[in-house]
């Protein structure tokens, strides 16, 4: 064990120990609960910034370790590391998290420390996901970081935000506990001796002894209800408009960015390679209802005239494309789909922070009630529009990359090769809503509405305090977008099984390469 | 190699560092990111010069500078350059006429607001264009593709607080990613088929297996062309793009974005089969006589132009689908000397008269605007095809290349040469003489000499350009061998089958611009007041204003079908999804919760009553009632 790899855990418990210091410090003593702030959300980055410098290639899981629970008899153990998958996802949480952090530390809500005490709740169960072996951990930081979601759109959201909040909760827990109930199948079935929910364990042993064809077929479509629904697929993603537009920003930042890529991290990294049967059987099921996302949702979001709405139906539409990769089965469309929830990440947080910069400048959502912002706030413009051009897959950022990998992915699977046509439709879409909202926003003169209301205040640019959460984010988008390497080529190192040189780790061989070469023998019939 | 990829890279790199600083340190110092810009455009330039004095004519180079830049699974792919004869014209047409262009705008944009964007606009539009001059795969190129799409958005935008140019900007954006959603598709069947993006090794996959191409992949591609180039039907955005600042519609919307597509053409020629180089060539004449035709009725000279630029694309994609990219290639260069100066022209004439666009709101403007008046005449008569002109040699080939290949093209190329030297004579009767026709007119002053300059230089190129000879053999080298075929210069066999008509149509050509020079002078008279097709023939003209309504079409359907639609979607998915399903469903179960809530009344007398119906049940059951 070396010492960096103490910071894996350190990042989960920092941040939660910092929301405890901050929950019970004083409300006047600012400098205190400020400083736990910045070490509780700036400790995730920085760790997740030191442990990708310190990847080693040649290692398939680095800086594992190892707690015990008291839970070994069950197979728990509290097993961290991180792979070329939940590396950039690693990072990724860290660089939205402390972009949301500093931003709600500057957006003065009531009761501010209750407020980031949940988000570094949050915080500390993001990185606990993509840092867990063990799949119990795994779910468990996720509920970790969800039930946060729920209280703060509960006490922060709008009008009418109880009922949002309740009925997200239903929906969501919902669709945890199908995947709960998907986990715990194959935890049961596993057949293994000392049945384990350790990852590796259970990969090195069912892509020795697979589980039986139907049964991986159920268990793959009960995961991909449940998973499903977190993720916002088609037609399960009714929860996701309503809640994003009731949450407070922070919260919609760390959730739509973060937390809703736990779904699609479990399926590529955890469940594909388990039940390759099951997700060869699904494939294009999965296509289809991706394809809802892309052209219901995106038609959808041609619709809203609320510009927060808009947002929250461009996230739902974009997860189209990561199920399309992954149905897609292969390893182009996978490693898209990975590195297009990296980009979506950064790029959906960025649009929800200047969501909400311009609604403190408009005191509306109403993009009818917009408009010739630019003159009076040119940064934020200019930022809105690099955030919207990244969102729309411009090459220069991230998530083209992804994008672009998708659609080279789908083609390759014969069974939903046509796809590639109406998915490709997502781009003209995408362009249509982003580009609308700019105008409607930014461009022209201003509307009766805003003209009265910039009569009565005094509108600014964006301040200082504002601008570095929404540069960090940018700066993020456009290095992953100039120098795609810097995350695909560690996606790509894991995306179709890890290969280590010699096999020193044995038992770890994984299931990956199983699965690419048994899909691939699928493809060629 | 190294010294050529160095340059190579620098020809990128410069205007890429000069838009970062712009966009990071010199947001308020307008006039710094104003000289900052022109420099770079000047160290292109130079670069570019150096570049073509060292590589030998008619060398190939490639040079793969970032090996597996992107990789993932099976899919990689590299970045690298490709150098041939036609990168080095396009170069040069970009570079030179770009620099130009940036000097003219010191002066145009001299007292805007928002100069430090507009000069950080056009040296991220320089880096994109030149990226795809040199890309040598096709990822490469859709990257750089879509960035100059987004830099033409913005620069389209400049004056966004007009209602127009947001919604132009808007459109061309959308419009241009139609057809690079055909592309996009292109470039990954593309790959799945031959395994390979870059140019070079498709070219000898399909050298070796000429039947390996088809006609799919070939039509995909085309749609980036079609969306690039503004060819039907996706051309309805180049005339609306006019709402960017002028220099700007001069350097992308006519002298080189728009040419792009024709470049791109070009460079993938060998992917093309026979069916749909026959379609590029009909849709490419069918534009030529449009694009002349809408410009007969426009009164903004912008728009003029524009609808010209149209029809001059038109007939670069004739040439490429007859099978000459060479001549194609040619009429982009000198298309891009004499169209530069006649928008640089335009944008002096809009800068004297105070932004008045409308030519009937000008006149005389010969007297008080000298030097914009001459540089002018030179590029009408440049593009009007006059003889031993630039547009004369270009057009000329084009024309006799067409009557070798399709007589029905060639007549309808013809035509549109006539129409051409029409509606361009009819602008400079009545923009630039007789008398002011409003007080933006008549306090008409000529522009400073950073504005002239440019134009002095642009028209020598558009009186010289068309000139073989004057190029440099490795960049002429690109044309020469379609240019010397077409005008019986080499030793095929076929020149004679050129040669027989040459004399002919010389003349042709020479009495279709006499004609439509005269012409438009008879019937508009110098400097009138109205239209005077308009007065004399009205319904020619409502049928020619019309532009067979494809705006009005495209503009029905994203009000009434696209939105409506979307309108509809989205309450579906409210109402059935969102309602029905999720609602519903928690409705069910809350009635449920409900109906069994209700039975627990607390009543002695309903417990009873229910332990006895229980009860009742249950024997009805023992004694088999239900079975």
């Amino acid at each position: 064990m070396k010492n960096v790899d103490l910071l894996l855990p350190l990042s989960i418990i920092i941040p939660a120990l910092a929301g405890i210091f901050i929950l019970l410090s004083k409300k006047e003593s600012q400098g205190f609960w400020k400083s736990f702030t910045y070490i509780g959300f700036g400790f995730p980055l920085f760790s997740a910034i030191v442990l990708y410098s310190q990847f080693d290639e040649t290692i398939h899981y680095n800086f594992k370790m190892k707690f015990l629970t008291g839970l070994e008899d069950f197979g728990i153990t509290l097993h961290l590391g991180l792979n070329g998958i939940s590396m950039p996802l690693f990072l990724m949480a860290g660089i939205v998290g402390f972009a949301s952090g500093i931003y709600a530390l500057q957006a003065k809500a009531e009761r501010i420390r209750l407020y980031l005490f949940l988000l570094l709740i949050m915080q500390s169960g993001l990185m606990g996901v993509f840092s867990s072996i063990d799949i119990f951990f795994f779910y468990f930081f996720h509920e970790f970081a969800l039930i946060p979601t729920f209280v703060m759109i509960g006490i922060w959201g709008g009008v009418g935000s109880r009922s949002t909040a309740m009925e997200m909760a239903i929906y969501l827990t919902l669709g945890a506990l199908a995947s709960l109930v998907g986990l715990l199948v194959i935890y049961t079935n596993s057949g293994m001796i000392n049945h384990s929910f350790d990852f590796i364990a259970l990969s090195h042993h069912l892509s020795n002894t697979p589980l039986e064809t139907v049964l991986q077929q159920n268990i793959y479509g009960i995961l991909l209800f449940g998973f499903g629904i977190l993720v916002s697929l088609f037609p399960f993603h009714s929860w996701a408009p309503k809640s994003y537009s009731a949450a407070p920003t922070a919260a919609a930042m760390l959730h739509a960015g973060v937390l809703k890529k736990f779904g699609l991290y479990g399926i590529i990294q955890l469940i594909s390679p388990l039940l390759t049967e099951g997700a060869a059987h699904w494939a294009t099921i999965l296509g289809w209802l991706a394809l809802g996302n892309i052209v219901v949702i995106g038609l959808a979001t041609i619709s809203q005239t609320d510009l927060k709405q808009m947002v929250s139906y461009s996230s739902v539409m974009h997860m189209g494309y990561a199920f399309l990769g992954i149905a897609s089965l292969n390893s182009i469309g996978t490693g898209g789909a990975v590195m297009l929830m990296f980009g979506h990440g950064l790029s959906v947080a960025l649009l929800f922070l200047l969501t909400t910069c311009i609604y403190h400048r408009t005191d509306t959502f109403d993009m009818a009630d917009m408009g010739g912002l630019a003159s009076k706030a040119p940064v934020l413009s200019a930022f809105f529009i690099t955030a919207t051009m990244a969102g729309i897959g411009l090459p220069g950022f991230a998530n083209f990359w992804g994008e672009f990998a998708v659609f080279i992915g789908i083609w390759g699977n014969e069974s939903i090769q046509w796809m590639l046509y109406p998915a490709a439709l997502g781009i003209v879409i995408s362009a249509i809503y982003g580009l609308r909202a700019v105008a409607k926003v930014f461009y022209g003169q201003p509307s009766v509405n805003f003209q009265k209301h910039m009569e009565a205040n005094t509108v600014r640019d964006l301040t200082t305090s504002e601008k570095i959460p929404a540069l960090i984010l940018i700066f993020s988008l456009l290095l992953a977008g100039f120098y795609p390497g810097f995350v695909s080529n560690l996606i790509n190192r894991d995306i179709d099984g890890f290969k280590p040189d010699t096999i020193v780790e044995g038992i770890e061989q994984p299931a990956t390469s199983v699965y690419l070469s048994h899909m691939e023998s699928k493809n060629g019939q | 190699m190294y010294t050529e990829s160095t340059l190579l890279l620098g020809v990128l790199l410069t205007p890429l560092i000069s838009a970062v600083v712009i966009a990071l340190f010199l947001r308020k110092q307008g006039d710094i990111a104003a000289y900052l810009s022109c420099f770079s455009a000047l160290a292109i330039a130079c670069l570019s010069i150096q570049l073509f004095s060292i590589i030998p004519t008619g060398q190939e180079i490639y040079i793969t500078i970032f090996k597996d830049y992107f990789q993932m699974g099976t899919f990689s792919f590299d970045l690298g350059f490709l150098i041939n004869p036609d990168t080095l014209t396009l170069l040069f047409v970009v570079s030179f006429v770009g620099f130009w262009i940036h000097i003219f705008s010191l002066g145009y944009m001299r007292t805007d607001d928002g100069k430090a964007r507009y000069f950080g606009g056009l040296s991220v539009f320089m880096f994109s264009m030149l990226g795809i001059v040199i890309a040598d795969n096709l990822i490469m190129i859709f990257i750089f593709w879509e960035l100059v799409g987004f830099s033409s958005y913005a620069l389209i935008s400049h004056y966004f607080k007009t209602e127009k140019a947001a919604n132009a900007s808007k459109k061309a954006f959308i419009v241009n990613r139609v057809g690079d959603l055909g592309f996009l598709i292109g470039i990954v069947i593309t790959y799945w088929q031959f395994g390979t993006s870059n140019l070079l090794e498709l070219q000898s996959i399909i050298g070796l297996e000429p039947s390996s191409t088809n006609w799919i992949i070939a039509a995909l591609l085309m749609c980036g062309f079609i969306g690039k180039s503004a060819q039907f039907p996706l051309h309805v955005w180049l005339p609306d793009a006019m709402a960017g600042p002028t220099p700007v519609s001069a350097l992308i919307h006519a002298a080189t974005m728009v040419a792009a597509g024709i470049f791109f053409l070009i460079r993938i020629e060998f992917l093309f089969t026979p069916d749909v180089l026959n379609v590029i060539a009909w849709m490419g004449t069918l534009m030529a006589a449009y694009g002349g035709l809408c410009a007969i009725t426009q009164s903004d000279i912008k728009k003029i132009l524009a609808y010209s630029t149209l029809s001059q694309l038109g007939y670069m994609a004739a040439a490429f689908g007859l099978g000459y990219p060479g001549l194609a290639l040619f009429h982009l260069a000198t298309h891009a000397f004499f169209k530069g100066l006649l928008f640089l022209g335009s944008a002096s004439v809009i800068h004297g008269c105070h932004h008045e666009q409308d030519i009937f709101k000008m006149g005389g403007l010969a007297k008080k605007m000298p030097f914009t008046t001459a540089t002018f005449a030179i590029g009408i008569a440049a593009l009007a095809g006059v003889n031993y002109l630039s547009g004369y040699y270009s057009k000329d080939s084009i024309l006799v290349a067409a009557y070798a290949e399709h007589t029905m093209i060639f007549w309808i190329l013809m035509g549109s040469a006539l129409v051409t030297a029409f509606y361009m004579g009819r602008l400079f009767w009545i923009a630039f003489f007789g008398s002011p026709k409003s007080k933006n007119a008549k306090n008409a002053k000529e522009s400073p000499f950073v504005m002239i300059l440019p134009l002095l230089v642009l028209s020598i190129l558009a009186l010289f350009g068309g000139k073989v000879a004057m190029w440099p053999e490795n960049l002429s080298m690109s044309f020469l061998s379609d240019y010397r075929l077409i005008n019986g210069l080499s030793d095929s066999v076929l020149e004679d089958a050129y040669h027989q008509g040459h004399t002919l149509l010389k003349s042709i050509g020479t009495l279709a611009w006499i004609f439509g020079i005269l012409g438009s002078l008879f019937f508009y008279g110098l400097g009138s007041k109205n239209d005077n097709l308009g007065i004399r023939m009205p319904s020619l003209f409502r049928f020619l204003d019309s532009k067979l309504l494809i705006d009005e079409f495209y503009l029905w359907y994203v009000k009434k079908v696209q939105q409506k639609l979307a309108d509809f979607i989205h309450l579906m998915d409210l109402l059935l999804i969102g309602g029905l399903c999720v609602r519903g469903t928690a409705g069910f179960i809350g009635l449920l919760g409900y109906i069994s809530r209700a039975l627990h009344t607390g009543s002695i007398g309903a417990y009873v009553f229910w332990f006895a119906s229980g009860l009742l049940l249950f024997w009805a059951y023992a004694i088999g009632i239900f079975s």
